[in-house]
């Protein structure tokens, strides 16, 4: 490995450099190779200690419906309903929201509002996990059990979305507090893509008669459409696999959700529940086999939105400009 | 009629804008609320004793028994020991692997890096937590509960971030100034180190902040690590208490002194989080003047 | 002007990197470094020696009383408890990452087949489980274990049921459906809760059975007590269970239990601890299985029927305990606290709402603790906390 080069010519460094120059340039380099190395790792302790699980099921573990432990009969279908019917409600909830503020944010917003406005936002993606978990405990579920889950009750029950009793600790909850923790993902980096649209191609429109919401719709929108995307991806990406908060509001009951008002359980809240709590070494594996599954979505969702994003944002690592 | 079109146009457009002025205010309501009932119900808890003393023994006051306050002040000594040692553990991995993407450009390793650090800071912070135990729990059990734990699953999550965040901050350093060093005959790694790195250090520090600032909040890898402990720094192979933890395990107790100190605990957590988003916004902002040479 | 910003910089960098050396320095000075296992073992002194901190895990029900515990034993460092949960409890003795386990629920035949060495089960506390329920206006409701078990069936639906009011003379019960509460993460409540409706009725015992985490035929789940209570509390129509002590500590209002005896008893530290008195089962030796030990539906007039022990679980040979790294010094510490839990550590329960062991569940405690062994001799217990 020769560091010491870039990409214009350099007079030669003098003979006493030359060493200097490669050991750190080892140094960083195995840096560099130990966050590849990370992934690897990650990969391959769940990989080796789902090892049992796997034996026992294969791949009918991703089809098994029930988790029984009494039974020593495990399957991650309750889990994997319950990840993806929280981030679907969190999805379907925050992204609006995230998309109206984030046009707000760069179109409508008065100047001096922006930077705070964006500032504050941003501070809501700081806020850990379990002081989302212990307000959503404490006031947003028994919120959503009084007042707006009877509601929905009454309004939408014939839909058998929201049959049951109205307990405030269920998907609905759960995901409702998701969608509150991607927003500030979503918001900020569509509002990133949409300050990135060139100003020639808003005042095109904008000579072209349109009003300030036209402007929006057909310049800007379609525009950052990708990135807005990628955004919208990165932030399924986080309530795939956020824990405390939804292990905290999602009731931790391990069975298929049958409507909005069911506990439930997602592949996170499962971990944080059992894994310490395993009554034997095939419940274990199969918990880290779930753990697996999660790793690989969230790899899977990951890197489709950084690419996407990286695209888009240009931010690319080795080629910028 | 052509009016009246544009008019319904001009009146669209109003009501669009005020959709999206709503969303704002929407999505700012539940920060509102949790900021208010943190203070509502921390604030009264707070002192200078809650921060320093032992937890108290479990009461509540039925029968009107006065019960003790106690403190937090294992949960928030952990939370400093946790923090350093993962910061001192991912910091120098984290910065180099950053200067070796940017530095080095132009390989498809610097990418390749960049892309993996990027991917790994969108892993669910719970699979740090799994993957530390699930190999403590076989090669070591002794320590599977263990500041070392706690510190090493945290480093789990804050080097990707180290090195994402360190990457942009030396990517703001103008090619001049390295092209300018290495033709005076420096080389590489002194330039490196000595300007490169000095140039960026503010926003090196702001990044190295949110990521220390992102671990304190971490309490899912915690749960399987650094587990929680009543007492305070016990040793490098016992568990450790942290204010993420005090939270979740205070949270759904009965008895209401210890909900009061989770309430002060995410109190805590809140304001410092507030501190720091401010002195990396100073940060940031001394050194855009820095870099305009004023 | 650059220039020396950027020095000024590499001069707090410095200084941070300086400071976190001698805070490590000093901190190794002090002794950081030094764990449990570590401690130079000194037989023959009195234990806790300084240094010295027994680990355990397990049961989150036991924990506030542990919490307590370990807060007086020793000065308050001998003992560190870490409430994962009674599997976690099991789990953890099993891997020998702690020095005791605790557990709502004895160990199955299972659970100890796979344990690597013999272990002693020794009880050391218990609690009771209450019926809530929320039916406005009716400040008291007796319940019996037909009733109870019927209406988590599903076979009783409306709080209006004959047989309910048959029991409730005077009472006027509402027409309204009955909505049934359970736990829906696993827990020794459910255990304790299920274990008496399987006492009481075949259907159940053949149905959904007993165990931490069931299958309920109806209603719906709420996680943790705090989560059962507030939903019972706050929601018009509901039943639900809950540990005594959480019910005591929060002052929520619950049903009578009819005993064996006949009568309707609202359940108290004082009548659960007669309950256990009176229920004298006959105890297996420490070694033994304790999987069917109940102490449900005691025979005396007062006692409140639906109450269960909790246990904690040792190796009998300390030497092996701990990774089998478990010091001399550390093992007596050991055998100390579990005197100290089983007798002094008693009167600690009352004021937590927990229920007092009975004196003959005690003597067969210090029995079974009598047989521990390090590496195939006899403990000292040179403090003598007890005997």
């Amino acid at each position: 490995m020769d560091p010491s080069t870039l990409s214009s010519p350099l007079p030669r460094p003098r003979k006493g450099h030359v060493w200097g120059d490669r050991i750190f340039g080892v140094l960083v380099a195995g840096a560099g190779l130990f966050v590849i190395f990370l992934v690897f790792a990650i990969a391959s302790i769940l990989i080796t200690q789902s090892r049992l699980a796997f034996d026992s099921y294969g791949l009918a573990f991703l089809i098994g419906t029930r988790w029984d432990v009494s039974h020593e009969v495990y399957g991650a279908v309750p889990f994997i309903a319950g990840t993806l019917l929280t981030s679907a409600i969190a999805l379907a909830i925050g992204f609006p929201l995230a998309i109206g503020s984030a046009i707000f944010l760069t179109t409508e917003a008065p100047r001096w509002l922006r930077g705070p406005l964006g500032s504050v936002i941003e501070l809501l993606a700081a806020i850990p996990s379990v002081v989302y978990g212990f307000w959503g405990l404490y006031f947003l579920g028994p919120y959503m059990r009084t007042t707006v889950e009877p509601i929905l009750a009454k309004s939408l029950g014939w839909t058998g979305a929201f049959s049951g009793a109205a307990t405030g600790t269920d998907v609905l909850t759960a995901g409702i507090i998701l969608a509150i923790m991607v927003i500030p993902t979503i918001a900020a980096i569509s509002r990133e893509t949409l300050a990135a649209v060139p100003v020639a191609q808003r005042e095109a429109a904008i000579s072209l008669g349109a009003t300030n919401w036209e402007v929006t719709r057909t310049a800007m929108v379609p525009y950052a459409r990708s990135g807005i995307f990628g955004a919208t991806i990165l932030g399924l990406g986080r309530a795939l696999g956020e824990t405390m908060a939804v292990t905290m509001t999602i009731g931790n009951h391990d069975a298929i959700p049958t409507s909005l008002f069911s506990q439930g359980q997602t592949i996170a809240s499962l971990i944080a529940n059992e894994l310490t709590n395993s009554s034997g070494p095939l419940q274990y594996s199969a918990i880290i086999y779930a753990a697996l599954i999660l790793l690989a979505i969230s790899l899977l969702v990951n890197v489709a939105a950084r690419l996407l994003l990286w695209r888009v944002l240009r931010v690319t690592g080795g080629t910028t400009e | 009629m052509n009016l009246d079109y544009r008019a319904r146009r001009k009146l669209w457009s109003w009501v669009m804008s005020g959709l999206t002025a709503a969303c704002a205010i929407a999505i700012l309501i539940p920060l509102g609320d949790i900021i208010y009932q943190a203070v509502l119900l921390g604030g009264p808890v707070l002192s200078v004793s809650v921060l320093t003393s032992n937890l108290p023994q479990p009461c509540s006051p039925v029968n009107g028994i006065v019960c003790p306050v106690g403190g937090i002040g294992p949960a928030l000594e952990g939370t400093g020991i946790l923090v350093a040692l993962a910061a001192a553990v991912s910091v120098p991995i984290g910065l180099a692997a950053a200067i070796f993407a940017v530095e080095y450009r132009g390989r498809f390793l610097g990418t390749a890096i960049s892309f993996t650090a990027d991917v790994l800071t969108g892993i669910p912070s719970v699979i740090a937590g799994v993957i530390i135990y699930a190999y403590f729990v076989i090669y070591d059990p002794l320590v599977v509960f263990s500041v070392i734990t706690g510190t090493l699953a945290l480093s789990v999550i804050m080097i990707p971030i180290i090195t994402r965040t360190c990457e942009e901050a030396l990517r703001t350093v103008p090619h001049s100034v390295r092209e300018a060093a290495l033709a005076l005959g420096i080389p590489k790694w002194r330039t490196t180190l000595q300007i490169v790195l000095v140039s960026a250090l503010p926003a090196i520090l702001t990044g190295i902040l949110l990521s220390v600032m992102r671990g304190a909040g971490e309490a899912a890898p915690l749960l399987f690590t650094a587990f929680g402990s009543r007492l305070g720094f016990q040793g490098f192979n016992n568990p450790i208490d942290a204010l993420p933890l005090l939270i979740y395990n205070f949270a759904e107790s009965p008895y209401q002194n210890w909900i009061h100190l989770a309430w002060a605990a995410a109190l805590i957590l809140i304001l410092l989080i507030l501190v720091a988003s401010v002195l990396s916004r100073l940060a940031i902002q001394r050194m855009v003047r820095r870099m305009r040479g004023e | 002007m650059k220039r020396q910003t950027s020095r000024t910089a590499m001069y707090a960098v410095v200084a941070i990197v300086v400071i976190v050396v001698i805070v490590l320095a000093g901190g190794y000075a002090a002794g950081w470094f030094k764990g449990s296992s570590s401690s130079p073992s000194s037989p023959g002194t009195c234990a806790p020696p300084a240094g010295v901190t027994i680990k355990g895990a397990g049961s989150t029900l036991v924990y506030p009383l542990m919490f307590q515990w370990e807060s007086v034993y020793g000065g308050g460092t001998a003992v560190n408890y870490e409430s994962v949960g009674s599997g976690a409890g099991i789990t953890d003795i099993t891997q020998k990452t702690v020095d005791f386990g605790a557990s709502d629920a004895p160990l199955s035949s299972a659970q100890t087949a796979s344990l690597p060495a013999t272990a002693v089960t020794i009880p050391e506390s218990a609690g009771g489980v209450v019926p809530i329920y929320n039916l406005p206006g009716v400040p008291t409701l007796n319940f019996n274990g037909t009733i109870l078990t019927d209406i988590y069936l599903g076979q009783i639906t409306s709080w209006n049921n004959t047989a309910l009011q048959a029991i409730n003379p005077g009472v006027t019960l509402p027409t309204a459906p009955i909505s049934v509460v359970f736990r829906s993460d696993g827990s020794g409540t459910t255990f304790i809760w299920t274990s008496y409706l399987s006492a009481e009725s075949a259907a159940w015992a053949a149905g959904p059975g007993k165990g931490t985490a069931i299958t309920f035929p109806v209603g719906s789940g709420q996680a943790k007590n705090a989560g059962v209570a507030g939903y019972v509390q706050k929601t018009p129509d509901t039943i639900g269970y809950v540990d005594l002590n959480y019910a005591l500590n929060g002052g929520i209002a619950f049903g009578k239990v009819q005993n064996p005896a006949g009568n309707y008893v609202l359940a108290s530290v004082n009548n659960t601890a007669s309950a256990l008195k009176d229920a004298n089962p006959t105890l297996p030796a420490g070694t033994a299985s304790w999987y069917n030990v109940s102490v449900l539906n005691a025979k005396g007039a007062g006692d409140y029927p639906i109450t269960s022990l909790t246990y904690m679980l040792v190796y009998q040979d300390l030497s092996g305990a701990y990774g089998s790294a478990l010091t001399l010094t550390a093992a007596e510490t050991l055998v100390d606290f579990l005197y100290w839990s089983v007798t002094t550590g008693q009167s600690y329960s009352a004021q937590l709402y927990y229920i007092p062991l009975p004196a003959n569940i005690v003597a067969a405690d210090e029995v079974s603790i009598a047989t521990l062994m390090y590496n195939g001799a006899a403990v000292p217990n040179s403090c003598g906390s007890s005997v």
